[in-house]
């Protein structure tokens, strides 16, 4: 057997394993290192690796972001500012049809704009805002659908973990990332919005609305949201500008997110050590997962079977189009069943090259990152696509009164948007680019 | 063993935390000193070096927990319709490969550590020697093969009696 055929085998036994329940990440692991094992002969190569590896991996600093992204996602919601945000959504968009829920999406939006991961977002807001929603009389499906399509906001705005990784996978710069995330997110949440309105025309017995406040009472609402506005403009902008590096972005963000949720009595010990524990697990998964796709990467070029792969595509004649409507419909798929994040770093390494090889009439800085966001709303349709997207499951365990199957039929709604965006996106990638010089 | 493996777990992450916190605030103080150059400042030498280092340590004191809690990423769509049984099983298969991986993992540090020792490699700025953070590092990885070892032994247990003591649901993520 040669070499790529053994690299080609290696993805159907490594999925194989991933669907028996393996940690992701240790499947990726042990499948790299079987593999270099088998096509090195010896384990000697593993044996050193590991010597010094598992440390560097660790040992890195454009990674040492995700911890602090995470950390200051779990502080944001100590604050109150989740509250703020969301009574200010409601001042001025309450009095709509559907407004309550408008708001939640809103609200979600302002904090996805401090807090790079989904999963925290959607369980921040729904705390504040799935009370609300019930009482002011929707239905527990438009309810829990809105807030874990909520909650993908929290990663498709920047900060983002997901754009994070992606950024150091293929050494794109990650302030024009975080820049050119900013119009799709933002598209997302008008999106989301728009389906709001629909859903409760269609289902008119959905929602409920509430009396339109003054506008006096809006910009004081408003002003409440300082905190996150400063946040958001001190770590995207000075990433962006170049006053800071990315992680001293992240700390900058963190200790201030810190510093507003201790101002308004929302941190004390327990608090902060609950912060922290949830941190320290949630870092934990995402390491082991990038670590073993080190392995699994490092087995894969042993066997060339990314280039070979990548030439044949191409040397098929392919168009471009036709192959990039291929990838990201396989992210589509894949999403409903895995993590965004196991799913990039398991694929971006033979998908990027494709990518690279193929003429989309760009420079490969702008296809990369234009790329990078299509692949990031591909993957986090996954979070919210039935059977398996992990925000259902999150809203769903706050939510108890809710069947999941009520969450499923208008989750489904939303899914229509996100789809129309990634259309959208494709065909006009200027949508995308137009910030990034 | 429960009752210390859980202690040495969170005990693990929280010193990672409180690590990380550090990390954060030695940046923020560098990220001023040099916005105050002019007034005779300067940012903290060494702080990228110093991250790189500390931030391995951190990841090392957060893993055991997280295995712990079984909060590493899963896909189980395709095993829970297979009776609670089978998952016992398969779980108890994997947390023993883990526990492997994470003994082997240590093993290969310390061998890794000594061989900084002996090469007497030193980061650039700073000339911190490179064994100190491999040294630091071989704390968490042993408290990750002691809570591993624990873990894996009472999931094994778990996987033969079917009886559940613990959480076999992943964490939120």
């Amino acid at each position: 057997m040669s070499n790529v055929e053994i690299g080609l085998m290696a993805f159907p036994i490594l999925l194989a394993i991933i669907f028996m329940r393996a940690p992701i990440g240790l499947a990726m692991l042990l499948v790299g290192v079987a593999g270099m094992w088998i096509i090195t002969g010896s384990p000697n190569i593993i044996m050193s690796k590991f010597k010094s590896e598992v440390f560097s991996t660790f040992a890195s600093h454009s990674l040492s972001i995700v911890p602090i992204f995470l950390l200051m996602g779990h502080l944001a919601g100590l604050g109150g500012m989740s509250q703020a945000l969301f009574k200010a959504a409601e001042a001025w968009l309450g009095h709509r049809k559907g407004g309550t829920a408008m708001a939640a999406v809103g609200a979600c939006a302002g904090f996805g704009s401090i807090c790079g991961s989904s999963v925290a977002t959607a369980a921040t807001m729904a705390q504040v805002a799935l009370p609300e929603l019930r009482r002011a009389g929707y239905s527990g499906g438009l309810s829990t659908a809105t807030l874990a399509a909520g909650g993908t906001l929290g990663i498709l705005i920047p900060p983002s973990v997901v754009l994070v990784i992606y950024a150091t996978l293929t050494e794109t710069n990650i302030a024009k990332l975080f820049l050119a995330a900013l119009v799709p997110g933002i598209m997302a949440a008008i999106g989301y919005m728009l389906v709001i309105a629909l859903y409760v025309r269609i289902h008119p017995e959905s929602a409920g609305s509430l009396p339109r406040l003054p506008y006096r009472e809006r910009f004081r609402a408003l002003g409440n949201v300082w905190p996150v506005a400063l946040i958001f403009l001190s770590v995207v902008g000075g990433i962006y500008t170049g006053v800071f590096n990315p992680t001293e972005g992240a700390s900058v963000g963190a200790l201030g997110t810190g510093l507003v949720a201790w101002a308004s009595g929302g941190l004390d010990w327990p608090r902060l050590k609950s912060a922290l524990i949830a941190t320290a697990s949630g870092t934990a998964m995402i390491f082991l997962i990038v670590l073993g796709a080190g392995y699994f990467n490092a087995f894969l070029a042993l066997t060339q079977m990314p280039q070979i792969v990548s030439q044949w595509i191409v040397a098929q004649g392919f168009g471009p189009w036709f192959v990039l409507a291929c990838i990201l419909l396989i992210y589509l798929v894949l999403g409903c069943i895995m993590d965004s994040l196991s799913m990039i770093l398991l694929t971006i390494p033979i998908f990027f090259p494709v990518m690279l090889a193929l003429d989309f009439g760009m420079s490969a800085e702008h296809m990369a990152i234009w790329f990078g966001i299509l692949v990031l709303i591909v993957v986090e349709v996954g979070m919210i696509t039935p059977p398996v997207g992990m925000n259902l499951f999150v809203i769903n365990a706050i939510d108890r009164t809710t069947p999941i199957r009520e969450t499923y039929y208008s989750v489904m709604y939303f899914v229509s948007t996100d789809l129309a965006r990634v259309v959208l996106l494709t065909v006009f990638p200027a949508i995308t680019l137009f910030l990034i010089p | 063993m429960k009752k210390l493996s859980y202690a040495l777990a969170n005990v693990s992450a929280m010193i990672g935390g409180l690590t990380l916190l550090a990390i954060i605030l030695m940046t923020v103080a560098s990220v001023i000193g040099r916005a105050l150059v002019p007034l005779g400042f300067g940012p903290v030498p060494g702080d990228y070096e110093i991250t790189e280092m500390a931030i391995a340590f951190v990841i090392f004191c957060f893993l055991p927990l997280c295995q712990l809690v079984a909060g590493h990423a899963t896909v189980d769509v395709f095993t829970s319709g297979m009776g609670q049984r089978t998952n016992l099983i398969l779980l108890g298969i994997w947390e023993v490969a883990l526990t492997a991986t994470m003994i082997f993992v240590a093993w290969r540090l310390s061998h890794g550590f000594m061989d900084k020792l002996e090469n007497k490699e030193i980061s650039m700025l700073l000339a911190i020697p490179a064994w100190w953070g491999y040294f630091a590092a071989l704390f968490p990885a042993s408290v990750g093969v002691i809570v591993g070892v624990w873990s894996a032994y009472d999931r094994v247990i778990t996987a033969v009696s079917g009886k559940v003591t613990r959480t076999i649901e992943g964490a939120n993520h």
